[in-house]
């Protein structure tokens, strides 16, 4: 379901003008400009998590990270 | 903390996966990405078949790209938990046996694309997932991926 608003057209067309330069690039490229490396607290912090469900790991997620991570339904 | 992901070490999980016989499709932001979607992300997640087989041939390439996985790891990730998160190897990833939002993985497989060697979620896929799992950040990328998908189908030969 779109709960998202649509963006405005001029917003769209910068998009565009984004993906048709992203288009040129060989994916070497574009993988290296993509992969950007910050901690994240907490979620960083163990080397290994498994989750006997998916909706184990949202809820654990929702619970133990800081909201503003974004890993949570609200912030 | 986990090193830069590097697009070599992609091309070694895509070459371990070949080898093993790993089935899989990269999902999230990370297929997007290989499909042409410019935007950042900060690991890769990786939908996998859940079989017994396939847990089998994916802890077999993980180990042989040096993720540090103990045989309990190891057992768990065989017998498909829904979702492994790893931080033990040369760059994050997420194992996801069960995403938010895609029924079963032979669904889509059957709409996958194929990029250098790499098998990607169609981009209707990605959306689907990011929209069932509707967390803050996926909420907020979602409509830049929408444009993107449909720009990709345009431009799709």
């Amino acid at each position: 379901m779109k709960t998202e608003p649509d963006p405005d057209p001029s917003e769209r067309a910068a998009w565009e003008t984004e993906f048709e330069a992203a288009s040129r690039r060989p994916l070497k490229v574009r993988w290296r400009y993509a992969f950007i490396r910050t901690y994240k607290p907490v979620l960083d912090d163990a080397e290994y998590r498994s989750f006997e469900t998916t909706a184990d790991y949202r809820d654990w997620c929702e619970k133990n990270l800081p909201s503003w991570l974004g890993y949570g339904q609200a912030v | 903390m986990a090193k830069q992901f590097e697009y070599t070490q992609a091309e070694k999980i895509r070459d371990a996966f070949a080898e093993h016989g790993v089935r899989y499709l990269f999902l999230g932001k990370s297929g997007a990405v290989l499909l042409g979607f410019p935007d950042t992300t900060q690991d890769a997640d990786v939908f996998l078949e859940k079989s017994e087989a396939n847990g089998t041939a994916a802890v077999a390439a993980l180990r042989e790209l040096d993720f540090a996985l103990t045989d309990e790891q190891a057992s768990e990730i065989r017998r498909g938990k829904d979702f492994v998160q790893l931080k033990n190897g040369p760059f994050d990833l997420d194992l996801v046996f069960a995403p938010d939002g895609i029924e079963r993985f032979s669904d889509a497989w059957s709409r996958h694309i194929e990029i250098e060697g790499f098998f990607v979620c169609h981009p209707d896929d990605i959306i689907a997932s990011k929209a069932a799992t509707n967390r803050v950040k996926d909420r907020e990328s979602l409509p830049r991926l929408r444009a993107f998908r449909d720009y990709w189908l345009r431009r799709r030969p």
